[in-house]
């Protein structure tokens, strides 16, 4: 399926995305804020949604602002902070539903301008963010970042990127620092703000049904007159490992927790890339990869274990949960089934496989308002122009020989474990 | 063939009963990619006291079975069901909740060879004592997951101070020793009961055609009897009183998580009546604690909460409790707040204009909602045992009044069925 897009500049650095479908109930608008990852800016940036939240110009308390969202039939308000890469990407999005199905041809420009005023045109006391709404959010702000280590499997994740990308921004944790809370007030965060709207690069998505009307409203309250924005440069791609790491963090768990980084070397823009895909769906994609059959099915050591590819890091991670006195049997295990697929021991079956289900996520993301939107964004960030059905044909050109070529780039780097505290 | 229209939405499910008693519903999804099918069988954690299909006398099973089972059934003699729905590109799953166990795929294409797979591989199970020991390593992994999950436990602790003898308390995997003592008897005796076509249902959504998969099930199922047999199940009697009022766990977390939940003591409905009960009761909770809220507003400003709060009521023909949730320094001060609030007249707190707002909030939720296909499928199925067609869930909001929840408030939020979990760094 191709999708009906088009592509039109507001102003330097500012693009609106309009993506035409009347496939779904609801429309969906995202304004994304494309930022470089820096430790400096970053507590800051993951801080500045929260107080937004608090009040706009015509409604000054959140109360206002959630009755008002509700009002429009409930429009989803939602936002996100996260990095891609060595980006810190601060998203701002609204979900409603689809008038035609509510008699209400209004609640459009209604949602679209509320959820611009939330962005634009904050509550301010002189001139700045109301201070206690900003000494209240650092609170709540320093409490979710101390949240990370409620999730464990994603805390160990998080934990093994942070040894291994040590002298690399991707280290960077994007939601930031509790140690560098205290020093932010009132206007030192407006001004980041203020920064923020100024030199990001920002990327505006509307996926649903439209007309001129929408679009020109959407045009008309976009632009803006801004000086040059940053150029965010492209992540350096580690290719040679220097020194093996081996972290062993004791803490008071029922559960190892077992994350393996490893570096592949080929950034995303090689052709050898997609066999690196294909390569780390054999070895721990789904449930028919080597490390669930050999580690989980043959073996009763976890119940999950699996890998990734973080894109633009050109990083492969392996995690799994383990009983603590399986952690030498299960590197093992992990070690030589990575071992097998780089002499190509492995099947025409399991290549196949592999790519069907890769066609199968690429193809689904068109069910999905909210990953359209991602997808498209992704497509910007990485200046690739293909389409969903280019990415799945070039996924079908991959042979043997790119799996294997791919698979032998890949080198450990850091091994991290949570053992018992006990 | 049948078919039931919701020309307000704009969706419509079709219905067909096999000879076998297997009941398919179908909605179909025209421009959608995605195809999913759900088949569930009306057997979860709870049902742990029955009487078994052929047997007079009710046994008591090991908590967990269900789940366990879940996981066997994609045991296969020769090769692991995982491969063949990869080979066609699909993502195959199961789950297992307190009240069902489904088994699902999706995917773009193939969609029909994939059906019967689940078919077959749903009623075919292939049991040996060597591949259900080596199932208890998996799933005592998969328990040691959960055990490291405050949120998870601070949820069960919640329904172990709510609930005396109701099986809900019980954790859904069961606990390492429990699943211990799992056999292949229990398991085929488990099946033998609860997976008969009569307890089950097919759920299917996407952009199909309903003869294909008519016929696609009919010569993929196995030969079943049609029987009228429904399953004894027993529950001991519930005395309407909680176990405990406070319970309280220490783990490696950050900061303390809270749920405050109220027992249900009005049981027994299906169909409206329980879904009436389960949209004003959300309505109350949603005009008191969502941050459209002045009580939700007092405590974030005072520091007590965060926006990692919310509340929602859940319940069966068995069982049902409010729960309010969050994380908090000081639980204890919210856990207050919460039964201040409650000591109220419901007049003077739950106010006509959110009423009428959250009307239109929940009919806007609703309509996104089929904008998913799980969602669809999902919640079909989860209100089908409850004998409730989830298409007429807009009529059932309109026919809801505010005095509804004026005596609904009355009735639920009271002094004496309040519980509170906590969970505290350790």
């Amino acid at each position: 399926m191709e999708f009906n897009n088009k592509r039109i500049k507001l102003g330097n650095g500012i693009y609106l995305n309009l993506i035409q479908t009347s496939k779904f109930k609801s429309n969906l608008l995202s304004y994304y804020f494309v930022r470089p990852l820096k430790r400096e800016e970053v507590t800051k940036n993951s801080l500045v949604p929260l107080v937004l939240k608090r009040g706009t110009e015509a409604l000054n308390t959140s109360i206002q602002i959630e009755k008002e969202f509700e009002e429009m039939y409930g429009a989803n308000y939602s936002s996100a902070v996260n990095k891609r890469g060595e980006r810190h990407i601060i998203r701002f999005t609204a979900e409603w539903a689809n008038g035609e199905y509510l008699n209400n041809s209004e609640l459009n420009f209604k949602v679209i301008d509320l959820l611009r005023s939330v962005i634009y045109n904050p509550y301010l006391e002189d001139g700045v963010f109301k201070k206690d709404y900003v000494n209240q959010e650092k609170e709540n702000h320093r409490v979710r970042i101390e949240s990370k280590i409620n999730d464990k499997r994603s805390y160990a994740v998080n934990r093994c990127i942070e040894e291994m990308c040590k002298y690399e921004d991707f280290s960077i944790y994007p939601l930031g620092y509790v140690e560098d809370i205290d020093s932010i007030d009132e206007k030192n965060l407006y001004e980041q703000y203020i920064d923020l709207l100024n030199t990001s690069q920002i990327e505006i998505f509307y996926v649903g049904n439209y007309d001129d009307k929408i679009e020109s409203h959407l045009i008309s309250s976009n632009k803006i007159e801004r000086e040059n924005v940053a150029e965010i440069p492209r992540e350096n791609v580690v290719v040679s490992v220097k020194q093996k790491n081996m972290i062993n963090e004791k803490l008071d768990v029922n559960q190892g927790k077992i994350v393996i980084g490893y570096r592949t070397g080929i950034p995303f823009e090689d052709k050898l890339y997609n066999g690196l895909l294909i390569a780390n769906d054999i070895l721990g994609g789904g449930p028919n990869s080597k490390l669930f059959k050999n580690v989980r099915e043959a073996e009763s050591l976890a119940y999950y274990v699996s890998s990734t590819i973080i894109k633009y890091k050109s990083i492969m991670l392996v995690d799994g949960g383990i009983e603590f006195a399986n952690y030498h049997k299960t590197v093992d295990i992990i070690n030589k089934q990575l071992g097998l697929l780089k002499e190509g021991i492995f099947t025409d079956d399991d290549i196949e496989i592999s790519k069907k289900s890769i066609k199968t996520s690429t193809e689904s993301i068109g069910d999905s308002i909210f990953l359209i939107s991602e997808f498209f964004l992704s497509q910007i960030i990485a200046k690739d122009k293909r389409s969903l059905e280019e990415m799945i044909s070039d996924f079908n050109q991959v042979t043997r020989e790119d799996i294997i070529k791919a698979a032998s780039n890949i080198t450990i780097d850091t091994i991290y474990f949570m053992n018992s505290s006990n | 063939m049948n078919t039931i229209v919701n020309d307000r939405i704009n969706e419509k499910i079709l219905y067909h009963e096999l000879d076998s008693g297997l009941k398919i519903y179908f909605m179909p999804k025209p421009g959608f990619v995605k195809k999913y099918a759900v088949f569930t069988t009306n057997y979860g954690s709870i049902d742990n006291v029955f009487v078994p299909i052929g047997e007079s006398d009710p046994i008591e099973v090991p908590e967990g079975i269900a789940h366990f089972l879940e996981h066997k059934l994609f045991e296969e003699e020769e090769a692991n069901i995982f491969d063949k729905f990869s080979k066609l590109g699909a993502y195959v799953n199961a789950s297992t909740s307190f009240n069902q166990t489904s088994y699902l795929f999706y995917t773009t294409d193939y969609f029909y060879d994939c059906l019967e797979l689940l078919i077959k591989f749903v009623q075919s199970p292939y049991l040996t004592d060597e591949n259900v020991e080596k199932e208890k390593g998996i799933i005592a992994q998969e328990i040691r997951m959960y055990e490291d999950n405050p949120k998870w436990r601070v949820f069960f602790n919640c329904l172990k101070a709510m609930y005396i003898n109701h099986p809900i308390k019980i954790d859904i995997a069961g606990t390492v020793e429990s699943i211990n003592t799992i056999t292949k008897e229990l398991l085929y005796k488990s099946y033998n009961t609860f997976y008969h076509p009569s307890n089950m249902v097919l759920f299917v959504v996407g952009d199909l055609s309903f003869d294909e998969i008519i016929e696609t099930v009919k010569k993929s199922e196995k030969i079943y009897e049609k029987t009228d047999f429904t399953v004894e199940r027993i529950f001991e009697e519930e005395p309407k009183q909680i176990s405990q009022k406070i319970i309280e766990e220490k783990m490696y977390v950050s900061t303390p998580l809270f749920y405050i939940g109220f027992k249900d003591y009005d049981l027994g409905l299906e169909g409206k009546e329980s879904i009436k009960k389960d949209i004003v009761t959300n309505m109350i909770l949603d005009m008191l604690f969502t941050p459209s809220s002045e009580f939700f507003n007092d405590l974030y400003n005072e520091g007590l909460i965060d926006s990692n709060f919310g509340a929602y009521y859940t319940g069966k023909k068995t069982y049902g409790h409010s729960l309010i949730v969050g994380q908090s320094e000081v639980p204890e001060k919210v856990h207050q707040r919460v039964v201040d609030l409650f000591s109220q007249n419901p007049a003077d707190i739950l106010i006509d204009d959110d009423f009428e707002r959250l009307k239109k909030k929940n009919l806007g939720s609703f309509l996104m909602g089929f904008n998913s296909i799980e969602f669809i499928a999902n919640n079909f199925t989860d209100l089908y045992f409850d004998k409730f067609n989830l298409l007429d869930y807009l009529d059932v909001l309109e026919s809801i009044s505010f005095e509804d929840l004026l005596n609904r408030f009355k009735e639920h939020f009271t002094p004496d069925n309040i519980v509170l979990s906590i969970v505290r760094p350790s």
